[in-house]
This record gives structure tokens, sequence and C-alpha cells, in this order.
């Protein structure tokens, strides 16, 4: 018979050793995979985006900005940088670094894949939205020409991205930039969320965490150097300027109808009724065809008929059918109450 | 060329100026011409009903005080039903198949001169299985599923759904798993099946690949024998059937504990990506269609046993008299694999027998006893007990079980493992293929299948060891 005392101990050894190595995403053998996959071309390909971005956004790119997106130091940035200028991808001249045209087709490419596979995440997959980047940055390198032109079929040739970017379609034609940055907007101003940039990570995940998302309607109610105070759907938030550069939004034109103001499912108490105003873009793929499906749009009248224990999920009447909700689906519907007499 | 070119390239401009909310825009519409017509067509029947039985029933099943007692008592019902509504007809069909048909079957063979491997091999091996499988697994899914889809038919267990989604909500599943869950403890390749009902695909995964922690029909005579020899056994023996009954149901609840455990585990780890959706309906009570349902349940559970027996369960037969009876230089091979694998059992807390019998019996859970009885005998060399090497039986009584496995070296702990293992191993055969059908995939399959096993054996050192330190 083995002495319990040395099986335990040695079978908990092991068990330590397996959860090191095997633990997902801090485990040694996820982290060794990440290392090894920092090869050339990945390093081309970020460099190549980032002076993209660069020109984008009108600004110019010099080796010290880049070294710090990529996260290298500057020797091998300067390596980087020659590699792509023997290739015929980049010019530099002085300490500006500029794209030729053969690089800015290649990096529009790049991007595109990098906007589908994050279109695919927030569609078809439950991964949340600070992990969209993080994963379609690593996939864009593992992508064929061919598989992104077959993803953006299933996909149904999506024009944006969840964060509002345009995708570049197959001929890499982009959209132009549209609209002005939310501390650019003036008070009393109706607008359109339309872009939320997503780098740096820590500015996204401020912004997602204040439920922000494309497609929400914004009313600025105060805009001063100090802070930008705005109702979102509804709900107000108050930004930094800085974070609010942020933020691109469309301000309505005339014509459009703007919605005044309007409550969520979820704040309709049991026997209320109410019209459906519209279903939040933030509910996509999958869980919208549903909502869709059960005659949840725009005119329906709901009733709320149960509350199981913790009141999450409620049981919702529409349309003669009784379904049940979960609350985070529930916040993301808009409604109007019905006052009844 | 030029005009498919000219129509694509408009199709494209028109795309961009209308943006994302095309699908929404047109299922909108289609919405407002419906309500259109039928307002214009159908014709309603007066105001509002007098009293609106569905909300009634709703606010009583959902209650915040009666809701859950209901649940509880509805779920004891159905278990009682089953248990002891079984007993009678397991017992006929055991004395028919196995005590009547079986000598008849022998003394057939006997009388056309097969030779002793051919008739062992036939008649003790595959037709004892068979026979077996079929009085232990019949006449429970006769009465329990009948009884689940009543309840259904009435509209009643999405109620049970709704009732359960919070907590279900809390470890990353849908709160129809609740009802999964229940089906596996009937059985769990039909259990599996009813994951369909779960149309989100991660939560549908997650529902089937802990379907197995519920224990199956196959596995509660099993927990109530070994309960009944070594924990009833440990205890003053007016204490016996409370301590025993209570360790066969703290053996269950760990099961359902390790199913939430397990999905929460799973949710977070290998099925984070995979896309989730919720939607429940509630569909309107009716009154449920009892002899219809009766006999379509009946007929579908009947043939889904005969089936089982036939494919899984007398090729396991076939295996566990061969084992019995190859010998090499008068030792059978089963003997060898059990004073092979002692040792390593023994870390365990069981021993090569049961490892043995856990692998032979793969296809059915149901003839696990059965075979660890029977080797035991081999082992023991035990004599005047059984019908010979390789040939499957069960006692009469439950003290000759308790003296035959005291001889054959076991102890509390060993009755404790085998309950602990009996919950955390690999699904039968059945279920396997199942969930290969259900989930087209390879992947869920192996991780269905080594994911209990491998929390099995790690439960069973642990305690074995413990055991070992402080007792």
């Amino acid at each position: 018979m083995v002495d319990p005392i040395y099986a335990l101990s040695i079978f908990s050894a092991l068990l330590i050793i397996l959860l090191v190595l095997f633990f997902p995403e801090k485990g040694i053998i996820t982290r060794w995979k990440k290392i090894k996959s920092q090869t050339g071309r990945v390093l081309i390909e970020d460099a190549l985006k980032h002076l993209y971005d660069c020109e984008f956004k009108n600004l110019d790119c010099s080796l010290n900005s880049l070294t710090g997106n990529l996260t290298l130091k500057a020797d091998q940035t300067a390596s980087v940088i020659s590699n792509l200028e023997s290739m015929g991808l980049v010019t530099s001249t002085g300490n500006k670094i500029s794209l030729t045209s053969e690089g800015r087709s290649y990096a529009i490419r790049v991007v595109r894949i990098h906007r589908l596979w994050e279109r695919y995440l927030a569609d078809n997959t439950s991964v949340s939205e600070t992990e969209w980047h993080a994963i379609a940055e690593e996939r864009e390198h593992e992508t064929t020409d061919e598989d992104a032109n077959r993803l953006a079929a299933r996909l149904g040739n999506p024009l944006v991205d969840p964060h509002g970017d345009p995708i570049p379609n197959a001929d890499g034609v982009i959209l132009a930039k549209q609209g002005i940055t939310l501390n650019n907007l003036e008070e009393g101003k109706y607008a359109r969320i339309i872009h939320i940039e997503d780098e740096p990570k820590e500015v996204y995940a401020q912004l997602t965490a204040q439920g922000l998302y494309p497609g929400m309607q914004i009313y600025v109610l105060q805009s001063s150097k100090e802070k930008i105070r705005f109702e979102a759907d509804g709900e107000e938030c108050v930004l930094a300027p800085v974070l609010a550069s942020n933020l691109t939004v469309l301000p309505f034109t005339e014509k459009e109808s703007v919605q005044e103001s309007f409550e969520n499912l979820s704040s309709l108490e049991t026997d209320e009724a109410a019209t459906i105003i519209g279903i939040s873009n933030a509910m996509r793929g999958q869980q919208r065809r549903r909502m869709l499906d059960f005659g949840i749009v725009p005119g329906t009248v709901v009733h709320t008929r149960l509350r199981s224990l913790k009141g999450d999920p409620a049981a919702y009447e529409v349309r003669g059918a009784l379904i049940a909700l979960r609350k985070n689906q529930s916040d993301l519907i808009h409604i109007k109450k019905i006052k009844e007499n | 060329m030029n005009d498919v070119e000219e129509i694509i390239q408009k199709a494209n401009k028109y795309r961009w100026e209308i943006g994302e909310n095309l699908h929404d825009a047109i299922l909108e519409s289609i919405y407002t011409d419906a309500a259109r017509i039928a307002d214009k067509t159908v014709t309603r029947q007066g105001g509002k009903q007098k009293f609106d039985w569905d909300r009634w029933i709703d606010k009583l099943v959902t209650g915040r005080w009666t809701g859950f007692p209901i649940m509880f008592l509805l779920l004891v019902i159905v278990f009682w039903l089953t248990i002891s509504g079984a007993n009678v007809p397991s017992a006929m069909i055991a004395s028919l198949l196995v005590d009547t048909i079986h000598p008849l079957l022998k003394d057939g063979a006997n009388f056309l001169h097969f030779p002793w491997w051919l008739s062992g091999v036939l008649i003790d091996g595959a037709y004892l299985a068979l026979a077996w499988v079929i009085s232990v697994m019949l006449p429970p899914m006769a009465i329990f599923f009948p009884l689940f889809t009543l309840l259904e038919d009435f509209g009643y267990l999405p109620r049970v759904a709704f009732n359960m989604d919070n907590l279900y909500r809390r470890v990353g599943a849908h709160g129809k798993q609740a009802l999964t869950m229940s089906m596996g403890f009937g059985c769990n390749a039909a259990g599996v099946i009813a994951a369909r009902i779960i149309d989100s695909p991660r939560e549908r995964i997650i529902a089937i690949i802990t379907n197995n922690f519920s224990l199956c029909n196959g596995r509660w005579p099993t927990q109530i024998l070994i309960a009944t020899i070594f924990i009833g056994g440990a205890v003053p023996s007016f204490l016996a059937g409370v301590t025993s009954a209570a360790a066969v149901m703290i053996v269950a609840v760990l099961g359902v504990l390790f199913s939430l455990i397990v999905s929460w585990a799973l949710s977070r780890s290998v099925l984070k990506g995979e896309a989730s959706a919720f939607s429940l309906e509630l569909p309107p009570y009716r009154p449920p269609r009892f002899l219809q349902t009766l006999y379509t349940s009946l007929i579908d559970r009947t043939i889904m046993v005969l089936w089982r027996a036939v494919v899984f369960a007398a090729p396991a037969g076939v295996a566990i008299w061969l084992v019995a009876n190859v010998t090499i230089n008068n030792v059978s091979i089963a003997e060898y694999f059990i004073n092979w694998t002692d040792p390593y059992a023994m870390i365990l807390g069981l021993n090569g027998v049961i490892i043995l019998a856990y692998i032979i019996a793969i296809p059915a859970n149901e003839i696990v006893i059965p075979t660890v009885l029977m080797l035991t005998v081999l082992t023991t060399k035990a004599t005047g007990l059984g019908a010979g090497a390789g040939v499957m039986f069960e006692m009469e009584s439950v003290n000759d079980t308790a003296a035959l496995l005291h001889a054959g070296g076991w102890s509390v702990l060993t009755g404790i493992n085998l309950m602990l293992f009996s919950l955390l191993h690999n699904p039968c055969s059945t279920t396997i293929y199942t969930i290969y059908k259900e989930t087209k995939s390879m992947k869920w399959t192996l991780i269905s299948t080594f994911l209990p096993i491998v929390m099995g054996i790690v439960l069973c050192f642990f305690v074995a060891q413990f055991w070992q330190l402080f007792a």
C-alpha cells in the first residue's frame, strides 16, 4: 500500500503542474504559443495597419509612434521598416514614414479581415465586446483572402464593424470618414453615435462600461472644457472631453425622426402595457432575429405578465403569446408606456 | 456583361445608402401588413373573458411562495411513481427472461448438441445481457417518460424552466437545462436528445455535456444496493434504511451540483465563444391527451430499449462471457486483468473487479452489478454461487450479496467510492453515440466522455487517500 501522504502530495503536485501548463489564457502553453506567433509577417502587417490608421486620421507617423504601437525596441522597429521599404510597401523621407500604393492596398486588406472578424465575433458568438479587438488582431494574420470573402458572404457582406468603422469591400474601396467627434457637438443637439474608437483598450472599456454603442441616440445637455453631459438612449452620461473625442457622432438632419424619450422594457411593472419603439443595436445576430420573430417590432403592444422569483426572467405578453425574457434582453428593448385609465 | 456590372454597382450604392437596418425594416412592414389584413378579415369574439384560467395557473406555479413547493412536489411524485411502480414489472420481466427462458434456451442448446462455447457466447453472454437491460430499463422508462410527457403536454414544463432560469443564468446555462437534467434521471441518452429544446448553440452543448451528471435509471439500482450494504450496514440497524436512502440522495444531489459547476466552468472556458441567445415561450395550458401520450411514449421507449439492448448490450454480453472463459494457462484473461489492475485500483479506493466491470459494461450501466458479482465469484473461487464463469447473475437477498462482496475484500470505502464512481464515469455507449449524433462533433463527444471519468478518478483518489489518512 502506498503511504497516503506521499500519494496525496505527488498527485497534488501533478495537478498543479498540469494547471500551470494548460490553464486557459494564463497557462504556459498559451503564452508560449502567443510568443511564437510574433513572427515577421505579423509585425509587418501590424506596422502597415498602424501606418494606414495614421493616414486615415491625417496624422504623421514616426518611428517612435510605430515603436510604441508594436511594443518593440527602436532598433527592431527600424529593421521592420527597412524590411517594408525593400518590399516596396513604404517610403520614408526624413522622420516621416508613408505608405506606397501597394502598401496601402495591403493594409486595407488586413483592415478588412480585422473588421470582418470583429463583426463575426459580435454577431455570431457570445464573446464579450472588450475581447473582439484582441481576437481579431490574432485572426487577421491567419486568414486568407478566400476565407475572408467566404466570411463576408456568410455575414451578408456587412458594411460596418460593430464599432461603426466601415469595412472595405473586396476591391479595397472604403467609405469616407463621416460625422464629428462628440466633444465638437453643440449643446441641445440630437445626434446618433456612429463610431466608437476601440483603441486604446482601456478607453474603449470605459466607454462600453457606460453602455455606449453605435446606433445610440444622444442629446447633449451640457458641453464644456471640463465635462460633457449628455443623454444616451434616455440615460444621462458624463464624459471627460478626452474620452468624448473617441466617440464619433452624426448630427440628425431635419427630416429624420428624433425619438423624444423612451424607457426600457425591463422597467415595465407587472400588468402595465407599453408600445415597442425599437430594439437597441447592441442586440445582434441570432438574438435580434429571435426578438423580431416573436413580433417585437416598433408599434407592437406588450404587457408584463409574470416575474420569476428574483424578477429575472420576466414574462411578457406579445401578440397573444407569453414570452420570457431575461433582464439583459429587456434592457435593450425600448418602449413607451401606455397610460391606462 | 456591362449590364450586370452596372446592376451590381447600383445594388452596392443602395446598400451603402440604406444602411444596416434593412432586415428590421422589412420585418416591421410584414408585421404591419399582416396586422392590417387580420384586422380587416378576422372577427374577434366579445370583450374580455370572465376568468382567465391560464393566468391564474401561471400565478400559482411561478408564484413566490407556491412555485418551488409545487415543482418539488411534482418531481417527488414522478420519482415515487417510477420507483415503486417499476419494481413489480421489473421483477416479472426478470423472472420471465432470466429465470424461465434462459434455462429453456440452455436446454434447447444442449438438445441440439451446441458446443459449450457457442451456447456460452450466445445464451450466457449475449442473451443474458439483453435480458438484463430490458428488465432493468424498460419498466422505469415506460413509467417515467409518459409522466414527463403528460406534464409537458399540459404546458407545465416551460414554467419550470422559467422558475429555474435565474439559477441557470448564473452558471451560463439555459433554464431549460433543468428539464433536460430531469430527463437524464430517466435516461441520459433521452436527456441528450431532449437538449434539442434549447435553441441556443452554446447552452445546448452545455446541457448535453452535463447531462451525464444526472443519475440515470441504470445507475439508481447500483446506488441503492451499494448504499444498503455498505452505508446502511455501517450504522445501527434502526437507522439503516434512513441512512442509506440519505446516502443515495446525497449522491444524486452531488450530481446536480457537479452539473452546475461544470456548466459554469464550460461556459467560461471552452464554450466562451459559442453563440448564445435566450428565448423561452410559455405556451397556453391545455388538457393533456392521456391515451395518445401513453401510447406513443410506450411504443417509442420500448423500441428505444430493444434497439439499445440488441445493438449495445448483446455485444457487451459476448465480451463479458469471453473475458471470463478465454484462459491462458488455465487462468482467465479477466483474472489476469483484475490482478494486474488491483494495485492501481486500490489507490482509488476501488478494486480490479470494479475497473474491469466498468470497462466491459460501458454499453450499459445496468449490467455493472451482475458483472461485478460474476467476476467476484470468479476471483474468490466461491462455490455454489452463480451459474458458472461468464454468466451474470443477481442474488435473491441483499445479505447474500453483502457476504459475497465482503468475501471479495470490499470495505465501506470501496462502497462509497463505487457510488461516486458510478456517478462520475463515462456515459454509456448509447449516450456517447447519441451525443455524437446530436452534436456532429468529435470534440464535444470526447469532452463529454472523458471529462466525467477524469473527475471521477480525481475525486475517488482524494476520498480514498484522505480516508486512509484518517481512518
